[in-house]
């Protein structure tokens, strides 16, 4: 038929270093950010100790992170699974409302109340789940008219005011490390609880992706649906299952959200969508599924986070942190297609010509 | 004589394969003119030249008795205008905005609604097509819209007209239209050139008929005097000695019955399979053999019938079920539905196994292993399993889909069109490891459309037409012309 023999092997045997490791990129252009920003400020503090690494900024980091961290780790299996979630941050804002409602108005207890809005959240997602396993319409409008459902209800619920709490969640931000102090700055230390929840949840769902049926399933369904069918995956079960997941996360992270400031309130989870997308996104997961995992969201979680402290660190006016955030959002994800474009270009140009597309060949 | 397109000693190869060999061939105004010949023979290619698309090796090629240098954009201009099988049209758009995209009438900067309306109507009247111009497109059956682009090719007042197996999927009542429609656009002056599988359609409209064979042009004929027979004599006659020589394993218990199936296009199909065999089925293009093999596997539902698996009733509700009943599913579409590109060898391989196995936790590491395990057993040239599908030639993604049909442990594999798009030596490879599950007792249903492949690989063809099983042939009786007389003939033959 052709002497498409002579070309072969057009195999992968030589992967560059970043097509192997996939968040390498992502971590080298974290590693500059970080790098620049310690010198510019060894330059303006005129070479004292950056303020930006000391333990004390660093364990803020972490507290203002650990939140949108936690939905993030939800969102990364939605999108490996070939879904997205636009409604993350109303339904984070309505289980606050829910919860802070159940303690304060309903008399259903801490933990009653905690149940009923991560109940709450699962139960939603679910639904938009079990939708989108079953019609074809894109997850994007899905969750989208599920952002706007979620609003509306969470205003009825409390009236369009906030539900002021007395602080009856505060066990979830107590101090683990009460009295160490800051050998830099000598400010007191903080780690709460939720800090080693949202890294406990992050080792479950690496575990989870990489080292379970169900992990390398969510994989197969979202790189090549039809495929995953024929090979006796429930597609329809896998999408509605990370949905799901999504949902009990969202529902844990609004309440750790809630005990933070004591008053559930619609403008709770504003913009959640968006940062946790952009953090999954820069971490390396595709939107078009199938690609992405744990340890590239963490770097994206962390790069993200830090992003803010470090511009007030350098006292830049928040006009100017918008900007320089967008950027480097648009700079973070492009570097690893560039990357991957040109180590694949390289790869080529070592060898000889392509062959021709199967199809072409075939249809004569 | 006055042709209008007229191909003088044309040649054209890709990549080392020949595709048109010193093809001479013309059409005149006013006549239908067949192109027959088999998956492959070179249709495609030739309508390919004639529409601009690609650039003969050799050879001219004259419009109106001028040579030209055809592109698609002057093609177009010459008014020639080329209908291919698969719809090329803007579902929700009308049928006059379809008519006249891109060449929209204006006056004085605006559309001329009005104008361009008045020829739609007047274009599908002559057509005596009983469609509205201001239709959606969706909203039309197949057999209309294909109507619409053929009325296109009339108001731009095209002198020739390409139809490349314009009747595929339709019923008989679309069929009898549409060669109605092409009648009422013969006798306006244009020419047409037909192409199609089902020679009584060949036989109801051409004025003349050219057999291709292989790339070349084996004959040409006009229609007064000429015998069915004679058009599946000339489309056959390949030399069966220079095909793959497989050697015989020996056939044991039936395995796999299937009763009346019916569904999913497919009508009343029955039929035994048998250890060590391996069933060839034939047929043209649209004659429904990946569609009975989605009801064997269950990715498609079942309206009527029953299927036995080792003498016992079952009902495949799913993949997952056949699955666990070791059934293959080895599609057509690699890249669509066999392959998970993005992953690695490895991950390829271990995903249909997860059915059979209970344990919640995977190992990758025993998955590397396997996976390499493949790639030594198979021949797979790639460095080790942690190597991307995508970066595979076509040859060695087929044997990564095996891979992973093959670490199912699977007893009945459905292959369909095993070598698609595969170079020859991988093509050898695949049937060898096809025999090798033979003589493992494992039987192996094989749709396929290369003529030499079912014939050298088959112990018992089935034929299919228009949804049916029209034949099934025994291993002695497999030729060329048995299973052509069968799946393009008349059924009483």
């Amino acid at each position: 038929m052709n002497d498409r023999a002579s070309l072969e092997p057009r195999n992968g045997s030589r992967l560059s270093l970043f097509k192997r490791h996939e968040n390498l990129t992502v971590t080298i252009i974290f590693v500059c950010f970080v790098t620049i920003i310690a010198v510019l400020q060894l330059i303006i503090t005129g070479g004292k100790y950056p303020t930006f690494l000391s333990p004390v900024n660093l364990l803020n980091i972490l507290q203002q992170v650990s939140v949108p961290g936690i939905v993030a780790v939800g969102m990364t299996m939605v999108m490996i699974a070939g879904g997205i979630d636009l409604s993350v941050g109303m339904l984070a804002s309505l289980v606050s409302i829910v919860t802070a409602l159940g303690v304060s108005k309903w008399n259903l207890g801490v933990w009653g109340s905690i149940l009923v809005g991560v109940a709450t959240a699962v139960a939603l997602e679910s639904a938009m789940g079990f939708i989108i396993s079953r019609v074809k319409v894109e997850p994007f409008i899905i969750t989208l008219g599920g952002m706007i459902t979620f609003q509306g209800i969470a205003l009825l619920l409390c009236n369009s005011r906030e539900v002021i709490m007395k602080g009856e969640l505060n066990f979830i931000k107590a101090n683990l490390i009460a009295g160490a102090k800051d050998p830099v700055t000598g400010l007191n230390l903080v780690i709460p609880p939720y800090v080693l929840a949202f890294f406990l949840i992050a080792f479950l769902a690496g575990i989870l992706l990489k080292y379970t049926k169900f992990g390398r399933r969510i994989y197969a369904v979202g790189n090549n649906p039809n495929a995953a069918f024929l090979a006796g995956i429930n597609v329809r079960a896998m999408r509605l299952s990370v949905y799901a997941i999504i949902g009990l996360l969202v529902g844990l992270a609004a309440v750790m959200l809630l005990s933070r400031i004591n008053v559930g309130i619609i403008t709770l989870g504003q913009g959640l969508e968006i940062d946790t997308i952009a953090m999954v996104v820069i971490g390396g997961t595709a939107l078009k599924g199938g690609k992405g995992n744990i340890l590239g969201t963490l770097i994206g979680v962390f790069f993200l986070g830090s992003i803010g402290n470090a511009m007030n660190m350098l006292r830049l006016p928040s006009e100017v942190q918008f900007v320089a955030k967008g950027l480097v959002i648009v700079v973070a994800v492009s570097a690893g297609h560039v990357s991957a474009a040109v180590s694949e270009f390289m790869s080529r140009r070592r060898k000889v010509p392509l062959p021709l597309p199967a199809a072409e060949v075939k249809q004569v | 004589m006055n042709a209008i397109l007229r191909l003088e000693h044309v040649s054209k190869s890709f990549v080392g394969v020949k595709a048109m060999q010193d093809i001479s061939f013309d059409l005149r105004a006013g006549e239908v003119h067949c192109l027959c010949g088999e998956n492959g023979a070179g249709k495609s290619t030739l309508i390919k030249v004639l529409s601009g698309a690609h650039q003969p090796d050799e050879g001219s090629i004259y419009f109106e008795g001028e040579k030209v240098t055809l592109t698609p954009h002057l093609a177009l201009k010459l008014g020639i205008q080329t209908i291919y099988q698969e719809h090329i049209v803007f579902d929700s758009l009308s049928v006059m905005e379809n008519i006249f995209m891109g060449l929209e009438l204006a006056r004085g900067g605006f559309l001329d609604r009005r104008e361009m309306r008045r020829q739609t109507v007047e274009v599908l009247r002559y057509l005596k097509a009983d469609i509205s111009p201001e239709t959606i497109l969706d909203r039309l059956s197949s057999g209309q819209q294909k109507t619409v682009e053929i009325a296109k090719g009339l108001v731009f007042k095209r002198k020739a007209i390409i139809l490349d197996e314009p009747t595929a999927s339709y019923s008989a009542g679309e069929i009898d239209n549409l060669l109605e429609i092409i009648k009422a656009v013969r006798a306006s002056g244009i020419g047409i050139i037909y192409i199609s599988h089902h020679l009584d359609e060949v036989f109801r409209l051409a004025d003349r008929v050219t057999v291709l064979r292989d790339g070349r042009k084996v004959s040409h004929y006009e229609i007064q005097g000429l015998s069915k027979t004679q058009l599946i004599k000339d489309m056959v006659g390949r030399d069966p000695s220079t095909f793959y020589q497989r050697e015989s394993v020996p056939i044991g218990e039936v395995v796999l019955e299937a009763r009346h199936l019916t569904g999913h296009g497919v009508r009343d199909v029955s039929f035994m399979l048998r250890r060590g065999e391996v069933l060839g089925f034939a047929g043209m293009t649209g004659s429904g053999r990946s569609e009975l093999m989605e009801l064997l596997f269950g990715s498609a539902p079942l309206d009527g019938g029953e299927l036995f698996i080792g003498g016992r009733r079952v009902r495949h509700a799913s993949p997952r079920a056949s699955i666990r009943n070791r059934m293959c599913f080895i599609t057509e579409d690699r890249q669509n539905s066999g392959l998970f590109l993005e992953q690695t060898i490895a991950e390829n391989v271990m995903v249909a196994n997860m059915v059979n196995t209970r344990e919640f936790f995977a190992s990758p590491k025993e998955d590397l292993r396997t996976g390499d395990g493949f790639i030594r057993k198979l021949g797979i040239k790639a460095k080790d399993a942690r190597v991307r599908a995508m970066t595979l030639s076509g040859g060695n993604q087929q044997k990564v889909v095996l891979a992973k049909w093959f670490n199912t442990d699977g007893d009945i594999f459905i292959f369909d069109e095993p070598t698609k798009g595969i170079d020859v030596n991988s093509k050898q490879e695949i049937y060898q490891l096809m025999v090798g599950l033979l003589r493992a007792g494992k039987a192996i249903i094989m749709v396929s459309s290369d003529m030499p492949e079912v014939i050298s690989m088959s112990d018992r063809v089935a034929v299919m037409k228009d949804g049916e099983m029209v034949g099934l042939i025994e291993k002695g009786a497999i030729t060329e012309e048995s299973i052509l007389t069968l799946s393009i003939g008349d059924k009483a033959v």
